[in-house]
């Protein structure tokens, strides 16, 4: 499904109690924040899912809280981000890194795609950024899945752009330096 | 300029994220100063890794589950309730609520397509003769090739690319190229097969073409690149300077020279068009069938020693990295006959292949190789950097 359109107006129906526009704005960003809690822990699935519905959730009950001062992404990253790191620190349910294959069920829901090269890749890359340190993964996932600018991300973390800036090169260095193996897929055209 | 090393800035150069004025003092460093330009390679990779990863699906089950918690809370919660939520909620109805898909469906659907198509970055490609193709759409005068987009020349046709604000290519007949990025800080094309010509007048380093055997980096030229089926490439360069790498093998080639790349094992050593036909073939041999030795009695080496000139000190310089215990002495010596090294610069050292020497003595020797030395260029580029492309960078970087 084509994502809806998130605009003021669904913004404001969502803070009046209109469910159909909650539906809406879970439609378009459900995926997203699943996906940015799936890598958050480790590619465990459920416990994923369990952090978005409490997301969407924690959304629904303060969207009245939300004043319009900042995009309403940043407000919304900034539930996601807290509410991965609260998860992490209170559940055991989240993988420490590197040990066993966190992306098993991912793997398993995409055998038939396993055949191609690039989804190798993908694979590879997924289990990196699965391992890197929360703090350098954050930043990475808010800039590569979201597309954030530094300044939102900071915003999100609640760090200074010098922060993030430095954390967004570790984790690239991090990743360049545990993918180099696959250096000619990516710098070849794969 | 910043005068220390900007290893931290480089992710926030590589995302458009510095200031214009602080853009270009990390260009104009990244230039000098290989040290940095290696992070900078390091931080680009692990960026390419991350763009590649993908977006995943929330499971179908999540929504329900989800309306589940809702009505616990609501059941709870009842008596505080709006009137409008007990409204809209009645109107989430299946009939209607298949009708407001549609409608979303409908409008989602040509809002995502307009702001695609409207954002997307793309090069301009123009035709030069016959019928050019961007996929299966033929061109007939100018055309746009989108990142992903294959440009396909027959037998008969030709077409130019604008690369951004910062060059153009020729596109030859029966290639075909693609694009696979444009950014402020980086533009990139695949030359699958056939041959493009560039022309560019970026800062170094900013324009790329991938090759099946090597990457071809701008160092500020103007370049011929061919690819044969096989996927082997040559690389002539006409007017400044083109680097050839594949992982750690690098070769620089000054204008005037041209450098070979094979699959599985990259770039050969760079040679000028001028030197002996015996020189050029043994060399080959050397770089790419160093087991043959049916083609002459006197090993390869010898014979690129032996025909050696002044100016192929270019390829000897190349080669002292490449061949291995005696032979590296020897390639050391018929260099230091031709171009005696610099003080500080010492044959153990090279023989130990201390980078330090070796960078020494290359700058000693780059006059030699070309006109345009790379400092000269370096000063070219900061005064086309500091006029032009700063603007260009940052418009790039607000879009």
């Amino acid at each position: 499904m084509t994502e809806p359109i998130i605009d003021e107006r669904v913004i404001r129906a969502c803070q009046a109690g209109d469910r159909e526009a909650f539906r809406m704005l879970f439609e378009a960003y459900k995926d997203r924040v699943f996906s940015i809690a799936v890598y958050s822990f480790g590619g465990d699935q459920t416990a994923a899912s369990d952090v978005t519905q409490q997301i969407f959730l924690k959304l629904l009950t303060t969207i009245g809280q939300f004043r319009g001062e900042s995009q309403f992404t940043t407000w919304l990253y900034r539930l996601v981000a807290n509410a991965c790191i609260d998860e992490q620190r209170r559940s055991k349910r989240y993988l420490p890194f590197g040990e066993s294959d966190p992306m098993t069920k991912i793997q398993d829901r995409v055998p038939q795609e396993r055949r191609y090269a690039r989804m190798e890749l993908a694979d590879s890359v997924k289990d990196a950024i699965c391992e890197l340190k929360p703090k350098f993964r954050l930043p990475i996932l808010l800039k590569y899945m979201e597309d954030l600018s530094y300044e939102e991300i900071a915003c999100v973390l609640g760090c200074s752009k010098g922060t993030v800036a430095s954390r967004l090169n570790r984790g690239h260095k991090e990743l360049a330096r545990r993918l180099a193996h696959l250096r000619d897929q990516v710098v070849l055209g794969d | 300029m910043f005068l220390n090393h900007i290893t931290r800035e480089l992710s926030a150069y590589h995302h458009g994220e510095l200031s214009p004025q602080d853009s270009r003092a990390v260009a104009e460093h990244l230039i000098g100063c290989q040290r940095c330009r290696a992070e900078f390679e390091q931080i680009k990779l692990g960026a390419r890794f991350a763009e590649s990863l993908p977006q995943l699906q929330a499971p179908e089950s999540l929504w329900k589950d989800l309306e589940g918690l809702i009505e616990a809370q609501t059941g709870n919660n009842g008596s505080s309730r709006t009137s409008s939520s007990r409204v809209s909620w009645s109107f989430f109805q299946p009939r209607f609520a298949a009708i407001a898909a549609a409608l979303i469906l409908a409008f989602g659907l040509g809002g995502f397509f307009l702001y695609m198509r409207a954002s997307r970055p793309s090069w301009e490609v123009a035709r030069l003769d016959g019928a050019p193709r961007i996929g299966s759409t033929r061109i007939n005068d100018k055309s746009r090739l989108g990142i992903g987009q294959w440009l396909e020349t027959d037998g008969v046709s030709r077409a130019q690319i604008s690369v951004g604000s910062i060059g153009q290519v020729e596109i030859d007949p029966n290639t075909k190229v693609r694009l696979l990025q444009t950014l402020p800080t980086e533009h990139r094309l695949e030359l699958a097969r056939g041959r493009m010509s560039a022309r560019i007048w970026a800062p170094p380093r900013l324009f790329f073409v991938d090759t099946p055997s090597a990457v071809a980096a701008d160092l500020g030229c103007a370049y011929t690149l061919e690819v044969d089926d096989n996927g082997g490439s040559l690389l002539r360069v006409t007017s400044g300077w083109v680097a050839l790498e594949l992982k750690d093998r690098e070769s620089i080639v000054p204008a005037g020279a041209a450098c070979a790349t094979r699959p599985g094992i990259g770039p050969g050593t760079p040679y000028f068009e001028d030197a002996s036909e015996i020189f050029r073939k043994a060399l080959s041999k050397l770089d790419f069938e160093p087991r043959d030795t049916e083609w002459s009695k006197i090993p390869s080496l010898n014979l690129v020693l032996m025909e050696s000139r002044g100016r192929d000190t270019l390829t000897l310089w190349h080669l002292l990295s490449r061949v291995q215990g005696d032979d590296r002495v020897l390639v050391y010596e018929r260099l230091a006959a031709l171009a005696p090294p610099p003080n500080g610069v010492t044959r153990e050292g090279i023989v130990q292949l201390d980078s330090q020497m070796l960078t020494l003595w290359k700058d000693n020797l780059e006059h030699t190789w070309s006109n345009e030395s790379l400092p000269g260029v370096r000063k070219v580029w900061k005064k086309v950097w500091t006029t032009g492309l700063g603007k260009m960078r940052e418009l790039e970087g607000k879009k």
